[in-house]
């Protein structure tokens, strides 16, 4: 499995959350891979379980009341759900990194950044204490902040929101690893930071051959830097695709929808496209395709309404789950 | 990389911004002055207050009866306060001098080096020291010039000295605060009696704080079905009124000044437990403490070094408050007669001789350590007070 160039690969991954009002079905059926030295998008808006599937990759889900209750998570060959407390310990940070959505408190505020690096330095590669400090200044040099010998002694309450954002990635590339899992990176940070961050994220890969996987509800963003990009529309995917053909040609009306809504250099006069409607709660899924209420070709059609179509490979090489969708419809489906 | 280290400058820790906060209030800073006070007049009680002279000069002979009367535990708590003080002076200088990437081992082995001084110490002490009784009254030597030179402390009376002839003697110019029903000085009992109420304040809410911080740390992380049973169980500890427990349990065991201490810290802890449980349900979902998840730290260090220090704050302001009310439980059990036993001055004890056998009331003997007790609690209850002030705003701004 190694030998093909995918680093991650899942398959089937479902996710539940067993609450008081009932089980909520946060990721269902969820399977793409990872290619190494690549950047993987996961797209969809908030509540469409990309966080939870980030999550399970790195066997951060709370239990209770989270579940991960089918799938595989293979990375490098071995499958993440079966490894030990132990064993997942040594992969993470070390193997698989995670930079969280929120700079403002995803470091912790009592130590400096110095002595946080250097906790994970230390940790998973073995080093002296002082070697580890000096890798420390290395690295916050390394992701662009100005007098590093100097920032690596404070606190970081005493850096903004962007500079926090660079040492978190700092401490997660500190010890090289293959992967690095950005959850929506750039959500709290101002525009102009954004792009640094993500040109940040480029460079760091370019440099050091890591997959990244990219998780974002900007299409914006996934265009330019991704390789490949599944769309999530509550729980499930429900296009998968090169990041290029998606552009082109999306097959989905969601992804249609939400390339749409994007604003574009040019674009003049009328008002953006909106999806209406909201997305769904995972504890209220509709029946049949999810997307049905929302959906301008199928909101009237009986069979959207009653039986939910798979993520299903084309014969062009994209999988996408709709019944309009050219090519999709096989001879034995369900007519109604 | 060198020179490099040496121009860096310390960024302005969590500890030090709220020490700057808590320095602006000059009213609290006066009452921390007095608790340091009250501190050094624990350690340094003997020699404040004793029978013995610092030196005198016997048949032409110089003798120290202070330093051989002293006893053992005496001097371990010399010891301990010097190299405590010598430690304070280290981390203080570290913080300018040390560089930043290798304090936390300098710390640690500062610490450590501290604690073996201080166990040993104490160890040799106690096997060296013998316990002396020197009956010798210095002061009619002197009087009757038998002695020369002789050096007294600033309060001439020894502690568990009795003087029948003396009694029930309001305040005057050789006793400044009166004297007791035995005829000991008020003054010199008070001086001792301070190092009870600190050590009684100080273990009781070191006992509680850590059993406070293990069960709420448990309770906090795990959540579910332990943290429900447990909180029922800490409702149920809390239902309980803790002074009639104590009396109670003081009634059946022997009344030492160790039993008062362990019962205390046995019995006020669920504030503790409440406190640390709610931070640390609260930090659980901090992204800090998932990105150290993230990043593959053990439980160990996610909870003791990642959520402890975050959670430590609200311990912290209770233990000042806890210190004040262990004080004031103490000086309530000595009052009714449950606290330690005489002739161990203790402040409780001596307001509890105000009503004399005779039925008379010695005010002197009511007033001066109901004024120790009750500056003493206030000092830490305004110390507490703006320590919470001093973290509440900080926390809100920085986290």
């Amino acid at each position: 499995m190694s030998d093909n160039g995918i680093l991650l690969d899942i398959k089937g991954l479902c996710v539940s959350f067993f609450t008081e009002d009932g089980i909520a079905r946060a990721v269902q059926d969820v399977s793409f891979s990872v290619k190494k030295g690549k950047t993987f998008a996961l797209v969809g808006e908030s509540g469409c379980g990309k966080s939870v599937t980030a999550l399970s990759v790195m066997r951060l889900i709370a239990d209770p009341p989270g579940k991960i209750v089918a799938g595989e998570i293979n990375f490098d060959g071995r499958n993440l759900l079966e490894l030990s407390d132990q064993r997942i310990r040594a992969v993470r940070g070390n193997r698989i990194a995670m930079i969280f959505q929120e700079p403002m408190t995803s470091l912790n505020p009592v130590y400096t950044v110095g002595e946080q690096i250097v906790e994970v330095i230390r940790l998973h590669q073995k080093k002296e204490e002082a070697e580890a400090w000096d890798i420390a200044t290395e690295m916050l040099r390394k992701v662009g902040i100005s007098d590093p010998a100097q920032r690596v002694a404070e606190y970081p309450h005493q850096m903004s929101g962007g500079m926090r954002q660079r040492v978190m990635i700092a401490m997660a590339i500190s010890c090289k690893p293959e992967l690095l899992i950005a959850d929506e990176p750039t959500t709290a940070l101002d525009v102009t930071i954004q792009a640094q961050i993500l040109d940040l994220l480029d460079e760091l890969q370019e440099q050091s051959r890591m997959s990244i996987l990219l998780i974002t509800h900007n299409l914006g963003i996934v265009a330019e830097r991704a390789e490949d990009v599944a769309v999530m529309y509550a729980s499930r995917i429900v296009e998968l695709s090169d990041c290029r053909s998606l552009f082109d040609q999306p097959l989905h009306p969601y992804t249609q929808g939400l390339l749409q809504s994007l604003p574009r250099l040019g674009f003049t006069g009328k008002r953006l496209y909106t999806i209406p409607g909201i997305v769904p709660e995972p504890l209220r899924f509709p029946a049949g395709c999810k997307f049905h209420p929302r959906c301008p070709i199928g909101c009237n059609d009986k069979r959207c309404q009653t039986v939910e179509p798979q993520l299903r490979l084309l014969d062009n090489g994209r999988a996408v789950a709709c019944w309009f969708a050219p090519g999709y419809e096989r001879p034995d489906d369900p007519k109604i | 990389m060198v020179e490099n280290k040496q121009q860096k400058t310390w960024g302005t820790s969590y500890g030090e911004m709220v020490w700057k906060e808590f320095a602006k209030s000059k009213f609290t800073l006066c009452w921390l002055g007095f608790i340091i006070l009250l501190f050094l007049l624990a350690i340094f009680a003997p020699f404040l207050a004793n029978d013995k002279p610092f030196v005198i000069r016997i048949a032409g002979q110089l003798h120290w009866p202070i330093f051989k009367a002293l006893t053992a535990s005496d001097y371990s708590i010399l010891l301990a306060a010097i190299v405590a003080l010598i430690q304070f002076l280290l981390v203080l200088r570290n913080r300018r001098c040390v560089d930043p990437s290798i304090r936390a081992g300098v710390l640690w082995r500062q610490i450590t080096i501290s604690v073996f001084i201080v166990l040993v110490g104490i160890i040799l002490l106690f096997i060296f020291i013998p316990r002396r009784l020197d009956a010798t009254d210095y002061k009619s030597m002197v009087a009757s010039g038998k002695a020369t030179g002789a050096v007294f402390a600033p309060v001439p009376y020894g502690f568990g000295r009795t003087d029948l002839k003396v009694r029930e003697q309001p305040p005057n110019r050789q006793h400044w605060l009166g004297t007791d029903d035995v005829g000991s000085d008020v003054l010199c009992r008070l001086i001792h009696g301070s190092r009870i109420s600190l050590s009684v304040g100080f273990v009781a809410v070191g006992i509680s704080s850590i059993i406070g911080i293990i069960i709420g740390a448990i309770l906090g992380y795990s959540g579910g079905k332990t943290d429900f049973l447990g909180m029922r169980l800490v409702e149920i500890m809390m239902a309980v009124p803790v002074f009639f427990l104590i009396i109670t349990i003081v009634a059946f065991f022997p009344r030492s000044l160790f039993n008062i201490m362990l019962i205390i810290g046995l019995t006020t802890w669920t504030d503790d437990a409440r406190f640390v449980r709610a931070e640390f349900f609260k930090l659980r979902r901090q992204d800090f403490v998932q990105a150290a998840v993230s990043l593959g730290l053990p439980l160990r260090s996610i909870l003791f070094r990642h959520m402890l220090p975050n959670a430590i704050a609200p311990v912290l302001v209770n233990a000042t408050f806890g210190i004040a009310g262990a004080i004031f439980i103490e000086a309530a059990l000595s009052f009714l007669g449950f606290g330690v036993a005489p002739p161990t001055p203790s402040w409780g004890q001596i307001l509890s001789l105000g009503v004399s056998t005779t039925g008379r009331f010695l005010w002197w003997l009511t007033l001066f350590p109901g004024l120790a007790i009750f500056f003493t609690v206030l000092a830490y209850n305004l110390v507490g007070e703006t320590l919470r002030d001093a973290i509440d705003p900080r926390l809100r701004e920085s986290v």
